[in-house]
């Protein structure tokens, strides 16, 4: 039988540790000392998040991926103009990229079906990764992405991003500091239904002749996705709020707020026990949820500015001696004892780029980010529960431990969808 | 860190909406029908394809065992084999793996593939010996899939096959094996099986593995010798 001493022996002798990890030289970014990207389906959204990226001297941008040739070409022209060169190299195969020995992370912002396949297929090659939320789309995904990563002990920045703005820390602080007392509720602003309704379709549009898949590889886009005939309005972005591509507005605003609920609270590790479904498909709604501690978690469709209007992906948290609310107008609200605490925080829109900072830091470090992807998997589930609870129509209990409904077979089959083949996570 | 601040562009609305579904590609009554109108829909050579698979769906919400008969008749559709594994994942008879694994013998390629995750997902050992021969097949995705559902099988008798795989196979199918070695050790650690655990790690740390489960095999043994939990 092997020893342990034997095995430690065996697993530790080649143990370098790179340089990178070691900390920034002072001055100028060496090339050797910078981290090297990909990407994979870079649309508006993962446009914004590479424009921060590329700000960073640490960060170089070497290669783009997408079944899409203009959104290639656009990448490649957007980063080729910044750097001053023609060098950023263009893919259609997400391996061809990943086996690049030279890129170390990867920017994923493709559809929500890929979030989850892609980022493990990322870790299993040894990158780092950065994906756009909602970062899976069931239950099941979100485990095998936490597992993956800490299997493969990788950095994975989920991209929600307000864990790192300036407002929101503030009230998570107030929090912690004990001036709103003993927290009681959680309020997290979900997906407006008149955009993003709680149940999405599960039709199909109309059959329209495909494109050339130089143009457009059809069967890629679908990816994981069950197969449907071609339209064109999913890929103009029109994919949201079709079951097969979508999580529903719960999953759409909730994998922010929700997420943003846990990580002030210090529930990063577990997802709420009760779910009770409150409303309709076609009007505001809610999902009122408790954790095992008696804290009470509410999703709620306040509108897109919120009630207070604080802005998009606003949260609330509630004490019994105070409260607090913002979102993205970096506006915070309170009650009036919490006034005197307040002070001016940085604008919200730069949440992001610290966000990439933060990612860039934890990949020299090796340290986790704040948004691993063991607290994404977490607030993701809650948002799963949440999605199956409405579809259900009915309050469910909920086992973190036991990873089970415990009083609904329908909604624990509701836990895991299919992928189309070859793809699995 | 330099970095030029830019304001975010502000939230936009919703894009407008998509055009309507035609009335042919509605689910309708589909989401409230029993599992025996969706096994008419099935079994009726003249469903149009869009209400077989939601029928598929469905049936996979219900967990019907009476089903498995006409889900597993889709497995080769092109079009309808995901939905069909939709419908046969969640069903917890025994009648669902044995669908599945008569599958083994009748597909190829990504349907076989199809198949071969769906059953690395429902964790049916009975299909480990045929799992393990299909790892060194001339198709080598379906050499990897095997591999990565003998992971998720776990156990010492998929160890054994995976431990041989590493020393046989080589480039993608290698990385394939070896990712499934990773987690048939996790499986075995949560089993209790902690030597064939860690020997198993030992043999992902060798100098010739591919360098990602090189690295996570020694983070592995690290995270387990210096676990609270292990035994002292």
């Amino acid at each position: 039988m092997t020893t342990r001493r034997e095995i430690l022996k065996s697993a530790i002798a080649p143990l370098i540790v790179p340089s990178v990890v070691l900390g920034q030289r002072a001055g100028a970014v060496a090339p050797s000392d910078q981290i090297v990207f990909g990407g994979i389906g870079i649309g508006a959204r993962g446009a914004h998040v590479l424009s921060k990226l590329l700000g960073f001297s640490q960060a170089k941008f070497v290669a783009i991926c997408d079944v899409r040739n203009e959104r290639r070409e656009e990448v490649k022209s957007m980063v080729d103009q910044k750097y001053g060169n023609r060098d950023c190299q263009m893919y259609d195969d997400q391996y061809a990229l990943l086996a690049r020995q030279d890129i170390d992370a990867v920017l994923i912002a493709t559809g929500d079906r890929w979030h989850t396949p892609l980022a493990i297929i990322a870790a299993q090659h040894g990158k780092d990764v950065y994906c756009e939320k909602p970062c899976s789309m069931s239950m099941e995904e979100s485990w095998a992405l936490a597992d993956a990563f800490r299997r493969y002990n990788r950095i994975y920045q989920a991209g929600c991003q307000r864990r790192n703005g300036a407002n929101f820390e503030l009230c998570k602080e107030l929090l912690k500091s004990g001036a709103l007392g003993t927290l009681q509720t959680l309020y997290a602003n979900v997906g407006p239904s008149a955009d993003w309704p709680p149940i999405p379709s599960r039709d199909w549009l109309e059959a329209e002749k495909l494109p050339p898949k130089q143009v457009l590889d059809w069967d890629r886009w679908l990816g994981p996705a069950p197969w449907r005939p071609y339209n064109s309005a999913y890929v103009r972005g029109g994919w949201r709020n079709y079951y097969d591509f979508h999580g529903g507005g719960i999953l759409e605003w909730g994998s922010h707020t929700v997420d943003l609920c846990h990580w002030a609270a210090g529930l990063d590790d577990t997802q709420p026990v009760e779910y009770e479904p409150v409303g309709t498909n076609v009007g505001p709604y809610k999902v009122l949820c408790k954790y095992a501690n008696g804290v009470n978690l509410v999703m709620r469709d306040d509108g897109w500015e919120g009630s207070l209007k604080t802005g998009s992906c606003s949260f609330r948290i509630e004490g019994d001696q105070g409260w607090v609310e913002t979102g993205d107008a970096t506006r915070i609200e309170s009650s009036a004892n919490i006034k005197p605490l307040l002070r001016p925080t940085e604008s919200a829109s730069l949440a992001l780029v610290n966000h990439v900072a933060d990612l860039l830091r934890c990949i020299r470090t090796r340290q986790m980010p704040r948004a691993s992807a063991a607290a994404a998997a977490n607030s993701h589930i809650a948002c799963h529960a949440a999605f199956i609870a409405y579809q259900r129509g009915r309050k469910l209990t909920w086992d973190p431990e036991k990873r089970e409904f415990g009083n609904d077979d329908i909604a624990n089959r509701m836990r895991s969808r299919a992928l189309r083949e070859p793809w699995r996570v | 860190m330099q970095q030029t601040a830019q304001p975010a562009p502000a939230p936009q609305p919703a894009k407008a909406k998509p055009p309507a579904p035609p009335p042919e590609f509605q689910e309708g009554d589909i989401a409230r029908m029993d599992a025996a109108a969706l096994i008419r829909i099935l079994t009726d050579s003249s469903s149009p394809e869009f209400q077989k698979a939601k029928a598929c769906q469905r049936i996979g919400e219900l967990g019907a065992k009476e089903a498995v008969p006409a889900l597993s008749a889709l497995l080769g559709n092109e079009h309808l084999s995901t939905y069909a594994r939709y419908g046969l994942e969640p069903i917890a008879d025994p009648a669902a793996d044995d669908a599945l694994r008569a599958g083994l013998s009748k597909l190829k390629g990504n349907l076989l593939i199809g198949v071969i995750n769906s059953i690395g997902k429902r964790r049916d050992a009975k299909a480990g010996p045929a799992l393990a021969a299909m790892i060194y097949g001339v198709d080598a995705d379906v050499a990897r899939a095997a591999a990565a559902a003998l992971g998720k099988i776990g156990g010492v008798s998929s160890k054994k096959e995976l431990q041989a795989a590493l020393a046989k196979t080589k480039g993608m199918t290698r990385m394939a094996v070896a990712d499934a070695a990773l987690v048939c050790a996790e499986r075995l650690l949560a089993e209790g099986k902690r030597d064939q655990a860690l020997a198993l790690y030992a043999s992902l740390s060798a100098a010739d593995m591919p360098k990602p489960a090189r690295l996570a095999a020694m983070h592995g043994i690290i995270r387990e010798e210096t676990s609270v939990s292990r035994p002292r």
